[in-house]
């Protein structure tokens, strides 16, 4: 079992691969969606794999009040609109195969994570006030993504190039476990069990495997 | 068994003072003073299509709420038709204040200043409320967070409005963890993921162990 980060920058790579503002409003996969730092194929775990996802988070947002210029900056983050929010208005939502996980309480699925609440990077500005738990289980063969939503246009000072402020770039972040060969056994072994899988439960059941193995009676010769 | 959370902002159109989901350059809208709003289909900011309910197979714990820190915000919860927060007194009040549990965390107790003000302002909120114990939705309840501000939403100059937000998080658990989270809430063990678990192993501990016996029973055959 491996601890893995995927960490993707809205704005790295090309101009051409680079998130503008035409892309407000439209949820993009950080995986595959076109923009930014991304990987060749579709999230997925094979037959003896199991992810378990343990965090996400996306940019901050701030808010203040209608009235600022566009481009005035507070705490790092880009007014794009004279709206009064600062940031992207960035949202995260993770979803399987093709079930979104985050839903409104009229079930229907929504955005995601606001970056308000579980920002990326974190800071003594912006703190989290979710914590992802229980985690998300990604079962042996099925497809997994975390698609980000923004609502601000305008918040890179510069759309489509490097942007003077850092904290003003899309960052997403997404912290997961991946078990693999005879961990990803155990790993689907809890979850018939009904115990939460994480690195701990899995030692723990390695542990008992091991004892009842050395209790059972010696063969005689 | 899911993690959720709702996001509510006083933002929408200028068209219109409430939308379904969020827009893009949304406008800030007013909010009435020392009135309660319900941040899912109140008519202000971005809101969803139906009263925030459980159905016969769920079962909601709310475990955070928290709102914008300045204007006087506060933010109360409602089961049905009885409010949680209550004064000493068991009159009503307005719930948890934003200076308790802050929206975003970190964030200023200043929101209407001009931006020179607001720039050079250090003051980064903690949360000095937890709530614990969580807040139990049962099937079939109808559940409201309560918005409210005492402060005008005017901002530094005039016509500018100011942005106020409100965070709930909860944990929906459906189908048969909504039964168990039931009885759970009949033993009276608190409703968490873990404890679900916990129930869920000793229920199939105890399959195995009548497994066992019905074979023991049997002179060893299944």
């Amino acid at each position: 079992m491996r601890s893995q980060i995927y960490a993707w920058n809205g704005q790295s790579g090309t101009a051409a691969s680079s998130w503008t503002n035409t892309n407000t409003g439209t949820a993009v996969s950080i995986f595959i969606g076109g923009f930014g730092n991304n990987i060749t194929k579709p999230a997925e775990t094979t037959a003896t794999q199991f992810v378990v996802i343990e965090d996400v988070a996306v940019s901050p947002s701030g808010f203040l009040n209608s009235g600022n210029a566009a481009a005035t900056a507070y705490r790092g983050l880009v007014a794009g609109a004279e709206n009064g929010v600062f940031g992207n208005r960035a949202y995260i939502q993770v979803r399987i195969n093709t079930t979104d996980y985050f839903l409104d309480p009229d079930n229907v699925g929504n955005d995601g994570i606001p970056g308000a609440a579980s920002p990326y990077p974190r800071s003594t500005n912006f703190q989290p006030c979710f914590n992802l738990y229980p985690d998300v289980y990604v079962l042996p063969g099925q497809v997994f993504d975390a698609l980000v939503t923004t609502y601000q246009n305008g918040a890179f000072d510069g759309a489509g190039t490097a942007p003077a402020l850092e904290s003003s770039t899309l960052y997403a972040f997404m912290k997961y476990t991946l078990y693999d060969g005879p961990d990803a056994l155990i790993a689907n072994k809890l979850l018939e069990m009904g115990i939460s899988i994480n690195p701990g439960n899995v030692d723990w059941y390695k542990r008992t495997l091991i004892q009842s193995q050395t209790a059972a009676p010696m063969p005689t010769a | 068994m899911r993690s959720q959370v709702y996001e509510w902002s006083n933002l929408a159109t200028a068209t219109a003072t409430s939308t379904l989901r969020r827009t893009v350059d949304a406008i800030p809208q007013l909010v009435p003073v020392n009135r309660e709003y319900d941040i899912f289909i109140g008519g202000i900011g971005n809101n969803i299509t139906k009263p925030a309910e459980t159905t016969a197979t769920q079962f909601i714990v709310i475990e955070d709420i928290a709102c914008s820190a300045y204007m006087g915000g506060a933010v109360q919860v409602r089961i049905n038709t009885t409010d949680y927060f209550q004064n000493p007194d068991v009159t009503d009040q307005s719930g948890v204040p934003g200076l308790a549990s802050p929206y975003p965390r970190g964030s200023s107790d200043i929101g209407g200043a001009a931006i020179a003000v607001a720039q050079v302002d250090t003051v980064q909120l903690l949360k000095s409320f937890d709530l614990y114990p969580d807040v139990y939705v049962l099937p079939g309840q109808v559940f409201q967070i309560l918005y409210s501000c005492q402060t005008a939403l005017a901002g530094a100059a005039a016509g500018n409005t100011i942005v106020v937000s409100a965070f709930v998080k909860y944990t929906l658990y459906d189908g048969p963890d909504a039964l168990i989270a039931n009885k759970l809430l009949e033993l009276g063990v608190t409703i968490n993921p873990n404890n679900v678990d916990w129930y869920k192993r000793t229920l199939i501990e105890q399959q195995q162990r009548s497994r066992v016996a019905a074979t023991a029973t049997n002179g060893g055959s299944a």
